[in-house]
C-alpha cells in the first residue's frame, strides 16, 4: 500500500493485521466472518419484528358470539334496549370528527365503554376495515365508497326497528343515490366544494361564478383539485351538464374546456390549505370546510358555492359484517340520529347533517352562514357526486390522462 | 457456501419475491368490483401500457431523470474530490457532513423547497429586498423547481461512489504523469478521469435509476407540465383501480430502465475504460 495514509487508518491495519495473526486466519477466512456478522446483524431486527407481529391475536378471534347483522336480526327487542346488552364499542374515525358529549351522553345513557381510534386519509380507512370491518364496530365511509362496500359485504344491514331516530332525516336524505332507502347506511355529514379566493389579491373583486378560474387575469395563480371526479365535475356543472354524466360528447366539451384553461392553472393539489396560505395561489377550487384553516392565516379568506351549481358530497355512519357489537354499534347510530346529538357534531365540525330536526339546536352563526347551509334552492342544486360504473369511469380517466399528461 | 444464505436469502425475499408478484398480479385483469382477478391471465396489460398517451410523461420522467444525474455528477465530482484530497484528517467527518440530510425525512427536505421557492419565500423575497426584482419570480410548480428539488436529495447518491473511487486513486500515479511533462488539466483528463471512471458510472446508475421513478419530488414541487410516468401508474392504482395495468405499466418502466442502463454500461466500459 502507498504511503499517503494518515495515522487514523495505519492503527486499523495493524488491528486487523493483529487479529488475524493471532486467530491464524487467512485474509479470505477474515472477510468470510465479517459478512455472517453483518447480514446476521441487518436480520436480527426484521425476524424480530416478525415474530412480534406473529403474536398479535387475529381480529376475529376476539369477536363476541353475536350473530352478525346482515342476515334478519332475530336477537333485537322491538324498544330501543337501555342499557346495552353489549358493553363496549370501537369507534374508526378522523380526527375531530365527533363531538366528546356525543360520546358521553351515550356511554351514560347505555352503559357501554367506547373506544375510539383513527386514521388520517380514507384509503389508510379502508385499508383498516379490510373486508369485513375488522375490530370496528362504526366507521364513517365516504358515500361514494359505499355502493362498493355494500356489493362486497363488508358493510351490514341496519335493522330500523333499532333506529327510531331515523325520522329525523330531512326528505331529501331518505333515498340517496349511493344508498336507496339508507338500507345499510345513515347519512353523517355534508359539504360542499366550491371556489376560493383571497379578496386582496383579485383586487377587491368578487366572482360568483366558477368561469372565474378560467380568468386569464389570474394566470398561474390558479389551482384545482388533484380529484378527477371533483374536476370534471366542477366543469360539467358549469356546462350545463350533471356532474355524473356517461356522455362521451359531453365528456370532451368538458376535456376542451379544462384544456383551455391548463396553461393558466399553477398546480393540481389536493393541499389546498399549504397553497393558498402561501401566497402563490389566489384563487382555487377548494373543498369547503379548507376554507375554515385558511382563514387561520387569510381572514378575509372567501368561498363561494358556483351560481351554476356545485358539487356537494357526503359521508356516512354504518356498521359491518364482522362487528364484535353489532347491537351496540346501532343504538350509537340512533344516538348519533337524535337532534341534540347531530347539533352538537354540527357545532364541532362546522358541516350541516342530514338531520332536519337538529337545526333548532345548532349554533346560529353556522345556520346563518349561507356557504355551510345554504338556502334550500341552492341545496336543489348541488349535485352529488356518485360511484361510476367502471365503464364510465374509464372514460372519465382516459380523459383526465390525457389532460394531465 | 452456507454464508451466503443471509445475503441471498434476503435479496430473495425482498427482491425477488415482491417482483414475481407484481408480474402475477400484471398478468390479471380488473374484476367488476375492482379485485385482481387471475381468472384468466394473459399479457393483455403489457400491450396496453404500449399506449402513446404514456408518452409525453414518459419523456418527462427521462428528461428530469437525465438533467439530475448531469447536475449531480458536476456538483458531485468537485465536492468528493476536493474532499479526498484536501480533506486530511477531517475526511470522514466531511462525508458524515454530506450525508447528514439523508437522516431528515426525505418529504420534509422537499417541503422546505417550497418554503424557499413560493412567491412569498425566501428566495422572492430576499430577490425583492436587495431590489433586484420588484415582483415575485414563479420558481415553484416548474421544471426548475423539480429539477432543484430532485437534484438536491439525489447529490448524496452520487457524492458517495465518487468519493470511494476518488479516494482509491494512488497519488503516485498522478504524480508520475506531472511528473512526464502533463499540465494540470491533462493529468486530470488522462490519469484521474478514466482511473475514475468506474466510480462516476456507479454514482451515474445510483443517481439515474431511482430519479427516474421519483414520485414524490415532481408531485409536490412541479406543475401541470411536469407529470411523470411514476404519477400515471400511481393513478392507474388508486384512481383507476386497475392494479394489473398498473403492475404492468410499472413492469414496462422498470425493463426500460434496465435495458437502457446495461446497453449505456456496456458502450461506456468499451469506449472509455476498454479504449484506455
Amino acid at each position: 500500500m502507498s504511503d499517503r495514509h494518515d495515522g487514523s487508518t495505519i492503527d486499523l491495519e495493524k488491528a486487523l493485521v493483529r487479529y488475524m495473526v493471532e486467530r491464524k486466519l487467512s485474509r479470505r477466512e477474515l472477510l468470510e466472518r465479517i459478512a455472517a456478522v453483518g447480514s446476521a446483524a441487518a436480520l436480527a431486527p426484521i425476524i424480530a419484528a416478525c415474530s412480534t407481529a406473529g403474536a398479535t391475536p387475529s381480529p376475529a378471534a376476539s369477536a363476541s358470539a353475536a350473530p352478525p347483522p346482515s342476515a334478519a336480526p332475530t336477537a333485537s327487542p322491538s324498544p330501543t334496549p337501555v342499557p346495552s346488552p353489549e358493553t363496549e364499542l370501537n369507534i374508526l374515525n378522523w380526527t375531530d370528527y365527533l363531538a366528546d358529549e356525543v360520546i358521553k351522553s351515550f356511554e351514560a345513557k347505555y352503559k357501554v365503554k367506547v373506544t375510539q381510534s383513527f386514521f388520517s386519509t380514507t384509503d389508510e380507512m379502508y385499508a383498516k376495515l379490510g373486508d369485513d370491518g375488522g375490530d370496528y364496530d362504526i366507521s364513517f365511509p365516504i358515500s361514494v365508497d359505499v355502493p362498493n362496500m355494500i356489493a362486497k359485504g363488508t358493510i351490514a344491514k341496519l335493522d330500523k326497528s333499532l333506529l327510531t331516530n331515523i325520522k329525523n332525516l330531512g326528505t331529501e336524505w331518505a333515498n340517496p343515490g349511493y344508498d336507496l332507502g339508507n338500507t345499510y347506511s345513515v347519512p353523517y355529514m355534508w359539504w360542499t366544494t366550491g371556489v376560493g379566493y383571497d379578496p386582496a389579491r383579485l383586487g377587491g373583486e368578487a366572482p360568483t361564478s366558477s368561469k372565474a378560474l378560467w380568468d386569464k387575469r389570474w394566470s398561474q395563480h390558479i389551482s384545482m383539485l388533484d380529484d378527477w371526479q371533483e374536476v370534471f365535475g366542477l366543469t360539467l356543472i358549469q356546462l350545463g351538464h350533471s356532474a355524473n354524466t356517461d356522455d362521451a360528447a359531453e365528456l370532451d366539451e368538458a376535456l376542451a374546456l379544462l384544456k383551455e384553461q391548463k396553461p393558466l392553472v399553477r398546480t393540481y393539489s389536493t393541499d389546498t390549505i399549504g397553497t393558498m396560505t402561501s401566497g402563490d395561489i389566489w384563487i382555487g377550487h377548494i373543498w369547503g370546510a379548507d376554507r375554515f384553516a385558511i382563514q387561520e392565516t387569510i381572514p378575509d379568506f372567501a368561498y363561494f358555492i358556483p351560481e351554476e351549481g356545485g358539487v356537494k358530497g357526503s359521508d356516512t355512519v354504518a356498521t359491518f359484517s364482522g362487528s364484535p357489537h353489532p347491537i351496540a354499534a346501532q343504538l350509537f347510530i340512533n344516538h348519533l340520529l337524535d337532534a341534540e346529538q347531530s347539533a352538537a357534531n354540527t357545532n364541532l365540525i362546522y358541516y350541516m347533517g342530514p338531520n332536519a330536526a337538529a337545526k333548532e339546536f345548532i349554533d346560529p352563526a353556522i345556520l346563518d352562514d349561507p356557504t355551510i347551509n345554504p338556502d334550500q334552492e341552492i341545496v336543489d342544486k348541488l349535485e352529488e357526486l356518485l360511484a361510476l360504473d367502471q365503464a364510465v369511469r374509464d372514460e372519465y380517466l382516459s380523459r383526465w390522462q390525457e389532460l394531465r399528461g | 457456501m452456507a454464508l451466503l444464505l443471509p445475503g441471498v436469502g434476503w435479496l430473495v425475499l425482498f427482491f425477488v419475491v415482491p417482483l414475481a408478484f407484481i408480474f402475477i398480479v400484471s398478468l390479471g385483469s380488473r374484476d367488476v368490483l375492482d379485485r385482481v382477478s387471475l381468472a384468466s391471465p394473459s399479457l393483455d396489460n403489457y400491450f396496453k401500457a404500449f399506449d402513446p398517451v404514456f408518452l409525453p410523461t414518459f419523456l418527462n420522467s427521462i428528461r428530469y431523470a437525465a438533467i439530475t444525474t448531469v447536475l449531480s455528477l458536476a456538483i458531485g465530482y468537485p465536492i468528493a474530490y476536493w474532499i479526498s484530497r484536501y480533506g486530511g484528517r477531517h475526511k470522514v467527518l466531511l462525508i458524515i457532513l454530506v450525508m447528514l440530510p439523508f437522516w431528515t425525512s426525505y418529504l420534509i427536505r422537499t417541503y422546505s423547497w417550497m418554503i424557499l421557492l413560493r412567491d412569498n419565500g425566501v428566495v422572492n423575497s430576499i430577490l425583492q429586498a436587495v431590489g433586484l426584482t420588484h415582483e415575485p419570480i414563479i420558481l415553484m410548480n416548474t421544471d426548475v423547481s423539480v429539477i432543484l428539488g430532485m437534484t438536491y436529495g439525489f447529490l448524496p447518491f452520487a457524492i458517495l461512489p465518487l468519493f470511494v473511487s476518488i479516494d482509491r486513486l494512488d497519488a503516485n500515479l498522478v504524480a508520475a504523469g506531472r511528473d512526464l511533462y502533463a499540465s494540470g488539466r491533462q493529468a486530470f483528463r488522462h490519469v484521474t478521469l478514466p482511473l475514475t471512471m468506474p466510480g462516476i458510472i456507479a454514482a451515474a446508475l445510483l443517481t439515474f435509476i431511482p430519479a427516474l421513478g421519483d414520485f414524490v419530488t415532481p408531485d409536490l414541487l412541479g406543475g401541470p407540465q411536469t407529470t411523470t410516468i411514476a404519477k400515471n401508474i400511481q393513478e392507474l392504482f388508486l384512481a383507476g383501480r386497475d392494479w394489473p395495468y398498473g403492475a404492468a405499466l410499472g413492469f414496462v418502466l422498470m425493463i426500460v430502465t434496465l435495458g437502457g442502463t446495461l446497453l449505456a454500461l456496456r458502450t461506456l466500459r468499451r469506449e472509455v475504460i476498454g479504449a484506455d
